[in-house]
Protein backbone atom coordinates (compact mmCIF):
# COMPACT_ATOMS: atom_id res chain seq x y z
CA UNK A 1 0.00 0.00 0.00
CA UNK A 2 1.37 3.50 0.12
CA UNK A 3 2.81 4.33 3.13
CA UNK A 4 1.39 7.54 4.11
CA UNK A 5 3.81 10.12 5.66
CA UNK A 6 3.01 11.62 9.05
CA UNK A 7 2.32 15.50 7.99
CA UNK A 8 4.66 15.50 5.31
CA UNK A 9 7.50 15.25 7.28
CA UNK A 10 10.36 12.68 8.13
CA UNK A 11 9.98 8.84 8.20
CA UNK A 12 6.97 8.09 10.20
CA UNK A 13 4.09 6.75 9.01
CA UNK A 14 1.19 8.68 9.64
CA UNK A 15 -2.30 6.53 10.28
CA UNK A 16 -5.85 8.65 9.85
CA UNK A 17 -6.36 11.19 7.43
CA UNK A 18 -6.30 14.17 9.25
CA UNK A 19 -2.60 13.44 9.60
CA UNK A 20 -1.33 11.96 6.22
CA UNK A 21 0.58 13.81 3.76
CA UNK A 22 2.59 12.71 1.39
CA UNK A 23 4.65 9.12 1.16
CA UNK A 24 7.35 7.04 2.90
CA UNK A 25 7.14 4.28 0.86
CA UNK A 26 4.66 2.64 -1.33
CA UNK A 27 4.87 -1.02 -0.82
CA UNK A 28 1.64 -1.27 -3.38
CA UNK A 29 1.53 -3.84 -6.33
CA UNK A 30 2.23 -1.37 -9.63
CA UNK A 31 -0.28 -0.98 -12.28
CA UNK A 32 0.12 -3.25 -14.67
CA UNK A 33 3.61 -4.75 -13.40
CA UNK A 34 4.41 -8.32 -12.29
CA UNK A 35 5.79 -8.82 -8.94
CA UNK A 36 7.74 -11.80 -7.59
CA UNK A 37 8.35 -12.95 -4.73
CA UNK A 38 10.25 -16.77 -3.38
CA UNK A 39 9.84 -18.24 -0.22
CA UNK A 40 11.62 -21.19 1.59
CA UNK A 41 10.25 -23.41 3.85
CA UNK A 42 12.32 -26.18 5.41
CA UNK A 43 10.35 -29.54 6.32
CA UNK A 44 9.29 -29.90 10.18
CA UNK A 45 12.16 -32.43 11.58
CA UNK A 46 12.40 -34.35 14.62
CA UNK A 47 15.14 -34.89 16.45
CA UNK A 48 16.33 -37.67 19.02
CA UNK A 49 19.16 -39.46 20.22
CA UNK A 50 20.24 -42.54 18.46
CA UNK A 51 22.21 -45.77 19.95
CA UNK A 52 25.48 -44.21 19.41
CA UNK A 53 23.91 -41.12 21.74
CA UNK A 54 24.69 -38.94 18.27
CA UNK A 55 21.62 -36.72 17.86
CA UNK A 56 19.78 -37.08 14.17
CA UNK A 57 17.16 -35.15 12.99
CA UNK A 58 14.87 -37.42 11.31
CA UNK A 59 11.73 -36.31 8.81
CA UNK A 60 7.99 -37.04 9.81
CA UNK A 61 6.62 -36.53 6.40
CA UNK A 62 7.94 -36.59 2.64
CA UNK A 63 5.25 -34.02 2.01
CA UNK A 64 4.23 -30.72 2.98
CA UNK A 65 1.18 -29.05 2.17
CA UNK A 66 1.08 -25.59 1.41
CA UNK A 67 -1.25 -22.95 1.36
CA UNK A 68 -0.50 -19.20 -0.52
CA UNK A 69 -3.20 -16.38 0.90
CA UNK A 70 -2.87 -13.14 -1.00
CA UNK A 71 -4.34 -10.75 1.95
CA UNK A 72 -5.02 -6.96 2.70
CA UNK A 73 -4.25 -6.05 5.77
CA UNK A 74 -5.82 -2.67 6.40
CA UNK A 75 -3.75 -2.24 9.24
CA UNK A 76 -0.92 -4.42 8.70
CA UNK A 77 -2.14 -7.16 11.15
CA UNK A 78 -4.47 -10.46 10.41
CA UNK A 79 -6.92 -8.98 12.27
CA UNK A 80 -10.93 -8.79 11.98
CA UNK A 81 -10.57 -6.31 8.97
CA UNK A 82 -8.34 -8.68 6.99
CA UNK A 83 -9.40 -9.95 3.79
CA UNK A 84 -8.38 -12.92 1.67
CA UNK A 85 -8.18 -12.20 -1.75
CA UNK A 86 -6.58 -15.09 -3.22
CA UNK A 87 -5.84 -18.58 -1.75
CA UNK A 88 -3.92 -21.34 -3.84
CA UNK A 89 -2.73 -24.58 -2.48
CA UNK A 90 0.31 -26.47 -3.34
CA UNK A 91 1.72 -30.36 -2.18
CA UNK A 92 5.90 -30.43 -2.08
CA UNK A 93 6.33 -34.23 -1.81
CA UNK A 94 10.02 -34.88 -1.35
CA UNK A 95 11.92 -38.32 -2.04
CA UNK A 96 15.54 -39.34 -1.02
CA UNK A 97 17.40 -39.25 -3.70
CA UNK A 98 20.97 -40.31 -4.44
CA UNK B 1 -16.38 14.21 -28.27
CA UNK B 2 -14.32 10.99 -29.63
CA UNK B 3 -11.17 10.25 -27.29
CA UNK B 4 -8.25 11.20 -28.68
CA UNK B 5 -5.12 8.61 -29.10
CA UNK B 6 -2.83 10.87 -26.75
CA UNK B 7 -1.10 8.13 -24.91
CA UNK B 8 0.73 7.21 -26.99
CA UNK B 9 2.40 9.47 -28.68
CA UNK B 10 5.82 10.98 -27.57
CA UNK B 11 6.01 13.85 -25.65
CA UNK B 12 7.43 16.14 -28.41
CA UNK B 13 3.98 15.77 -30.06
CA UNK B 14 2.16 17.43 -27.01
CA UNK B 15 2.44 20.66 -28.11
CA UNK B 16 0.40 19.25 -31.69
CA UNK B 17 -1.96 17.31 -29.56
CA UNK B 18 -2.79 20.97 -27.57
CA UNK B 19 -3.35 22.50 -30.23
CA UNK B 20 -5.71 19.59 -31.72
CA UNK B 21 -7.80 19.89 -28.91
CA UNK B 22 -8.27 23.48 -28.69
CA UNK B 23 -9.14 23.57 -32.17
CA UNK B 24 -11.97 21.47 -31.49
CA UNK B 25 -13.14 23.57 -28.07
CA UNK B 26 -13.28 26.30 -30.16
CA UNK B 27 -15.59 25.22 -32.95
CA UNK B 28 -18.59 24.50 -30.03
CA UNK B 29 -21.06 27.38 -29.34
CA UNK B 30 -19.62 29.46 -25.94
CA UNK B 31 -21.50 28.38 -22.23
CA UNK B 32 -22.63 31.29 -21.16
CA UNK B 33 -21.12 32.83 -18.59
CA UNK B 34 -23.16 31.75 -15.44
CA UNK B 35 -23.27 33.19 -12.04
CA UNK B 36 -23.38 30.02 -9.51
CA UNK B 37 -26.83 29.89 -7.86
CA UNK B 38 -26.41 28.91 -4.56
CA UNK B 39 -29.44 28.11 -2.13
CA UNK B 40 -29.29 29.59 1.49
CA UNK B 41 -26.99 27.26 3.60
CA UNK B 42 -29.04 23.89 5.76
CA UNK B 43 -28.80 24.38 8.82
CA UNK B 44 -30.18 20.77 9.99
CA UNK B 45 -28.88 17.26 8.47
CA UNK B 46 -32.67 16.67 7.75
CA UNK B 47 -32.69 20.11 5.60
CA UNK B 48 -29.42 18.81 4.00
CA UNK B 49 -30.39 15.60 3.34
CA UNK B 50 -34.14 17.02 1.73
CA UNK B 51 -31.98 19.70 -0.67
CA UNK B 52 -30.09 16.34 -2.19
CA UNK B 53 -33.18 14.33 -1.92
CA UNK B 54 -32.53 11.26 -5.15
CA UNK B 55 -35.70 9.43 -4.22
CA UNK B 56 -37.07 11.39 -7.59
CA UNK B 57 -35.07 9.56 -10.17
CA UNK B 58 -35.91 5.93 -8.80
CA UNK B 59 -38.99 5.64 -10.60
CA UNK B 60 -37.30 6.05 -13.62
CA UNK B 61 -33.41 5.01 -12.81
CA UNK B 62 -34.44 2.24 -10.58
CA UNK B 63 -31.43 -0.12 -11.57
CA UNK B 64 -28.61 2.01 -11.26
CA UNK B 65 -30.75 2.97 -7.59
CA UNK B 66 -30.36 -0.39 -6.73
CA UNK B 67 -26.89 -0.81 -7.73
CA UNK B 68 -25.64 2.53 -6.42
CA UNK B 69 -27.51 1.56 -2.97
CA UNK B 70 -25.34 -1.53 -2.68
CA UNK B 71 -21.79 0.50 -3.28
CA UNK B 72 -20.17 2.70 -0.09
CA UNK B 73 -21.34 5.79 -1.62
CA UNK B 74 -24.83 4.54 -0.37
CA UNK B 75 -23.42 5.64 3.25
CA UNK B 76 -20.06 8.23 2.94
CA UNK B 77 -20.53 9.18 6.31
CA UNK B 78 -21.35 6.03 7.97
CA UNK B 79 -19.29 3.69 5.68
CA UNK B 80 -19.50 0.17 7.54
CA UNK B 81 -18.84 2.35 10.89
CA UNK B 82 -15.30 2.97 10.25
CA UNK B 83 -15.70 6.05 8.21
CA UNK B 84 -18.28 7.54 10.98
CA UNK B 85 -15.15 6.73 13.54
CA UNK B 86 -12.96 8.01 11.72
CA UNK B 87 -14.50 10.87 11.66
CA UNK B 88 -14.51 11.14 15.75
CA UNK B 89 -10.87 9.81 15.54
CA UNK B 90 -9.99 12.79 13.28
CA UNK B 91 -11.06 15.33 15.78
CA UNK B 92 -9.96 13.93 18.85
CA UNK B 93 -6.88 12.90 17.38
CA UNK B 94 -6.40 15.52 15.14
CA UNK B 95 -8.21 18.90 15.45
CA UNK B 96 -8.08 18.92 18.83
CA UNK B 97 -4.60 18.07 19.47
CA UNK B 98 -3.52 21.02 16.87
CA UNK B 99 -3.09 24.56 18.62
CA UNK B 100 -3.95 26.88 15.68
CA UNK B 101 -7.08 24.69 15.00
CA UNK B 102 -9.36 26.86 17.48
CA UNK B 103 -11.02 23.03 18.62
CA UNK B 104 -10.94 22.61 21.84
CA UNK B 105 -13.76 20.17 22.01
CA UNK B 106 -15.93 18.36 19.76
CA UNK B 107 -18.26 21.30 20.32
CA UNK B 108 -16.32 23.65 18.85
CA UNK B 109 -15.90 21.63 15.34
CA UNK B 110 -17.25 23.78 12.80
CA UNK B 111 -18.14 22.92 8.89
CA UNK B 112 -14.10 24.10 8.05
CA UNK B 113 -13.21 21.52 10.44
CA UNK B 114 -15.55 18.87 8.74
CA UNK B 115 -14.66 19.62 5.32
CA UNK B 116 -11.34 17.74 4.79
CA UNK B 117 -13.29 14.67 5.57
CA UNK B 118 -16.37 16.17 3.46
CA UNK B 119 -14.58 17.31 0.79
CA UNK B 120 -14.73 13.43 -0.51
CA UNK B 121 -17.54 12.05 1.78
CA UNK B 122 -20.22 14.51 1.74
CA UNK B 123 -19.24 17.34 -0.52
CA UNK B 124 -22.49 18.98 0.24
CA UNK B 125 -21.55 19.57 3.55
CA UNK B 126 -19.78 23.19 2.39
CA UNK B 127 -23.72 23.99 1.45
CA UNK B 128 -24.51 23.80 4.78
CA UNK B 129 -24.04 25.99 8.34
CA UNK B 130 -22.47 25.01 11.25
CA UNK B 131 -24.97 23.81 12.93
CA UNK B 132 -25.25 20.78 10.42
CA UNK B 133 -21.25 20.30 11.35
CA UNK B 134 -22.32 20.14 15.35
CA UNK B 135 -25.18 17.63 14.31
CA UNK B 136 -22.96 15.24 12.46
CA UNK B 137 -20.48 15.23 15.23
CA UNK B 138 -23.06 14.56 17.71
CA UNK B 139 -24.94 12.18 16.21
CA UNK B 140 -21.78 10.24 15.70
CA UNK B 141 -20.82 10.46 19.18
CA UNK B 142 -24.59 9.34 20.14
CA UNK B 143 -23.78 6.42 17.91
CA UNK B 144 -20.66 5.39 19.29
CA UNK B 145 -22.12 5.69 22.83
CA UNK B 146 -24.96 3.52 21.71
CA UNK B 147 -23.07 0.86 20.55
CA UNK B 148 -20.58 1.16 23.70
CA UNK B 149 -24.30 0.60 25.42
CA UNK B 150 -25.48 -1.87 22.92
CA UNK B 151 -28.25 0.06 22.55
CA UNK B 152 -29.65 -1.77 19.18
CA UNK B 153 -32.78 1.19 19.05
CA UNK B 154 -30.47 4.22 19.35
CA UNK B 155 -27.73 2.68 17.43
CA UNK B 156 -30.21 2.43 14.42
CA UNK B 157 -31.96 5.89 14.75
CA UNK B 158 -28.30 7.05 14.54
CA UNK B 159 -27.03 5.07 11.77
CA UNK B 160 -30.49 6.04 9.83
CA UNK B 161 -29.28 9.98 10.33
CA UNK B 162 -25.92 9.52 9.24
CA UNK B 163 -26.64 7.22 6.21
CA UNK B 164 -29.15 10.19 5.05
CA UNK B 165 -26.29 11.81 4.04
CA UNK B 166 -23.94 10.56 1.30
CA UNK B 167 -22.80 10.76 -2.19
CA UNK B 168 -25.99 10.13 -4.28
CA UNK B 169 -27.20 11.05 -7.82
CA UNK B 170 -27.47 14.75 -7.47
CA UNK B 171 -24.04 14.75 -6.10
CA UNK B 172 -22.24 12.90 -9.21
CA UNK B 173 -25.14 14.34 -11.62
CA UNK B 174 -25.24 17.79 -10.46
CA UNK B 175 -23.61 19.39 -7.61
CA UNK B 176 -19.88 18.27 -9.09
CA UNK B 177 -21.18 17.08 -12.24
CA UNK B 178 -19.14 20.09 -14.25
CA UNK B 179 -15.68 20.38 -13.40
CA UNK B 180 -14.00 22.83 -15.43
CA UNK B 181 -16.68 25.46 -15.02
CA UNK B 182 -15.49 28.16 -16.77
CA UNK B 183 -15.01 25.74 -20.07
CA UNK B 184 -18.65 24.42 -19.80
CA UNK B 185 -20.54 26.64 -17.30
CA UNK B 186 -21.32 26.56 -13.75
CA UNK B 187 -23.86 23.52 -12.55
CA UNK B 188 -27.62 24.84 -12.98
CA UNK B 189 -29.99 23.62 -10.40
CA UNK B 190 -32.58 22.40 -13.17
CA UNK B 191 -30.25 20.25 -14.77
CA UNK B 192 -29.41 16.64 -14.46
CA UNK B 193 -25.99 15.97 -16.37
CA UNK B 194 -25.19 12.67 -17.87
CA UNK B 195 -24.96 11.19 -21.36
CA UNK B 196 -26.82 13.73 -23.25
CA UNK B 197 -29.03 16.71 -23.78
CA UNK B 198 -32.39 17.32 -24.00
CA UNK B 199 -35.31 17.44 -21.80
CA UNK B 200 -35.51 15.49 -18.15
CA UNK B 201 -39.14 13.72 -17.15
CA UNK B 202 -38.46 15.28 -14.00
CA UNK B 203 -40.31 18.67 -12.18
CA UNK B 204 -37.45 19.26 -10.06
CA UNK B 205 -35.12 18.42 -12.97
CA UNK B 206 -36.68 19.47 -16.29
CA UNK B 207 -33.53 19.93 -17.96
CA UNK B 208 -30.46 17.10 -18.73
CA UNK B 209 -27.25 18.02 -20.35
CA UNK B 210 -24.18 16.32 -21.30
CA UNK B 211 -21.62 15.87 -18.49
CA UNK B 212 -18.71 16.15 -20.39
CA UNK B 213 -15.88 14.31 -17.22
CA UNK B 214 -18.80 11.98 -16.14
CA UNK B 215 -17.15 9.26 -17.90
CA UNK B 216 -13.66 10.14 -17.44
CA UNK B 217 -11.46 9.34 -14.89
CA UNK B 218 -10.90 12.84 -14.19
CA UNK B 219 -14.62 12.82 -12.69
CA UNK B 220 -13.63 9.81 -10.39
CA UNK B 221 -10.35 11.81 -9.79
CA UNK B 222 -12.48 14.78 -7.65
CA UNK B 223 -12.26 12.58 -4.95
CA UNK B 224 -10.15 9.39 -4.90
CA UNK B 225 -7.63 11.94 -5.20
CA UNK B 226 -3.80 12.79 -6.04
CA UNK B 227 -2.53 12.81 -2.07
CA UNK B 228 -2.63 15.97 0.24
CA UNK B 229 -5.20 18.17 -0.35
CA UNK B 230 -3.68 22.17 -0.35
CA UNK B 231 -6.50 23.95 -0.26
CA UNK B 232 -6.72 22.92 3.08
CA UNK B 233 -4.94 25.12 6.30
CA UNK B 234 -4.02 21.68 7.24
CA UNK B 235 -3.91 19.17 4.53
CA UNK B 236 -5.11 15.92 5.04
CA UNK B 237 -4.70 12.59 2.44
CA UNK B 238 -7.17 10.13 1.85
CA UNK B 239 -7.12 9.13 -1.21
CA UNK B 240 -4.12 8.58 -4.19
CA UNK B 241 -5.72 5.99 -6.65
CA UNK B 242 -5.76 8.91 -8.95
CA UNK B 243 -2.79 9.82 -8.38
CA UNK B 244 -1.28 6.35 -8.89
CA UNK B 245 -3.62 6.04 -12.23
CA UNK B 246 -2.10 9.47 -13.49
CA UNK B 247 2.03 8.60 -12.27
CA UNK B 248 2.05 4.82 -12.77
CA UNK B 249 -0.86 3.45 -14.63
CA UNK B 250 -0.77 6.16 -17.57
CA UNK B 251 2.87 5.64 -17.91
CA UNK B 252 2.75 1.99 -18.06
CA UNK B 253 0.62 2.13 -21.38
CA UNK B 254 -2.62 1.68 -19.39
CA UNK B 255 -5.56 3.34 -21.67
CA UNK B 256 -8.75 2.38 -19.61
CA UNK B 257 -11.25 5.15 -17.29
CA UNK B 258 -11.85 4.26 -13.59
CA UNK B 259 -15.67 4.01 -15.07
CA UNK B 260 -14.71 1.29 -17.88
CA UNK B 261 -13.09 -0.93 -15.09
CA UNK B 262 -15.34 -0.06 -12.08
CA UNK B 263 -18.64 0.04 -14.03
CA UNK B 264 -19.04 -1.17 -17.45
CA UNK B 265 -16.19 -4.19 -17.46
CA UNK B 266 -17.35 -4.95 -14.05
CA UNK B 267 -20.81 -5.42 -15.14
CA UNK B 268 -21.68 -3.79 -11.87
CA UNK B 269 -22.85 -0.55 -12.70
CA UNK B 270 -23.42 1.93 -10.27
CA UNK B 271 -22.33 -0.25 -7.36
CA UNK B 272 -19.04 0.66 -7.57
CA UNK B 273 -16.48 -1.55 -5.49
CA UNK B 274 -13.24 -2.24 -4.44
CA UNK B 275 -10.92 -5.38 -2.40
CA UNK B 276 -14.63 -6.66 -0.67
CA UNK B 277 -16.11 -7.62 -4.55
CA UNK B 278 -15.16 -11.01 -5.59
CA UNK B 279 -15.70 -9.75 -8.85
CA UNK B 280 -13.36 -6.92 -8.55
CA UNK B 281 -11.11 -8.67 -6.72
CA UNK B 282 -11.03 -11.15 -9.47
CA UNK B 283 -9.93 -8.83 -12.12
CA UNK B 284 -7.55 -6.96 -9.87
CA UNK B 285 -5.09 -9.50 -9.64
CA UNK B 286 -3.68 -12.26 -11.52
CA UNK B 287 -1.29 -14.75 -8.98
CA UNK B 288 0.79 -17.86 -10.28
CA UNK B 289 2.49 -20.01 -7.48
CA UNK B 290 4.96 -22.40 -8.45
CA UNK B 291 6.41 -24.72 -5.55
CA UNK B 292 9.07 -27.64 -5.58
CA UNK B 293 11.08 -29.69 -3.49
CA UNK B 294 14.67 -29.76 -2.89
CA UNK B 295 17.27 -31.40 -0.23
CA UNK B 296 19.26 -28.53 0.74
CA UNK B 297 22.81 -29.57 2.53
CA UNK B 298 23.84 -27.44 5.23
CA UNK B 299 27.25 -28.02 6.73
CA UNK B 300 26.41 -31.58 8.33
CA UNK B 301 23.11 -33.00 6.28
CA UNK B 302 20.31 -33.04 3.82
CA UNK B 303 17.43 -31.18 4.55
CA UNK B 304 14.35 -31.00 2.39
CA UNK B 305 12.52 -28.05 1.46
CA UNK B 306 9.66 -26.34 -0.31
CA UNK B 307 10.91 -23.50 -2.28
CA UNK B 308 7.26 -21.72 -2.99
CA UNK B 309 7.36 -18.81 -6.00
CA UNK B 310 4.44 -16.51 -6.12
CA UNK B 311 3.75 -13.89 -9.27
CA UNK B 312 1.37 -11.32 -8.87
CA UNK B 313 0.14 -9.35 -11.76
CA UNK B 314 -1.95 -5.99 -11.26
CA UNK B 315 -4.23 -5.87 -13.38
CA UNK B 316 -5.79 -2.58 -12.37
CA UNK B 317 -5.26 1.73 -12.94
CA UNK B 318 -3.89 2.11 -9.89
CA UNK B 319 -1.27 0.40 -6.81
CA UNK B 320 -2.45 -2.26 -5.34
CA UNK B 321 -3.82 -1.90 -2.50
CA UNK B 322 -5.17 2.08 -3.16
CA UNK B 323 -8.29 3.94 -3.70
Amino acid sequence: MPVPQQLGRGNRMGRGPYEKSGLVQDSSLPPLRTVTSSFEIFFPFEEKENEDGDTVRTFPSDSLDIAVKLTYMPYGTPDDDAFVWREEKRTVKITAGK
Amino acid sequence: MSRLPLKGLAPALAGTAVLVLAGVVSSAPAPKARTPVRPGKATSIAELSARYDSSSCVECHQEAHDQWARSVHSRSIFGTGRTAATFMTAIKNGLMDWPASGVKTPKDVKVEHLMACAKCHLPQLADSTDAVAQEIVTTIQEWQGAVEENDEARIEKAKKTLTSLNINCLVCHNRNAVIHKWTDGFPEKDTVYGAQDGEHADPKFPKMAQGKSLSESIFCGQCHGQGPNFEFPNPTQCATGYGSYLFAYIPEGGNKTCQECHMRDSGLGHDMQSYRSEVMAKKAVDMHVEAQGVFWRDNRELRPKATVRVELRNNTGHGLPDG
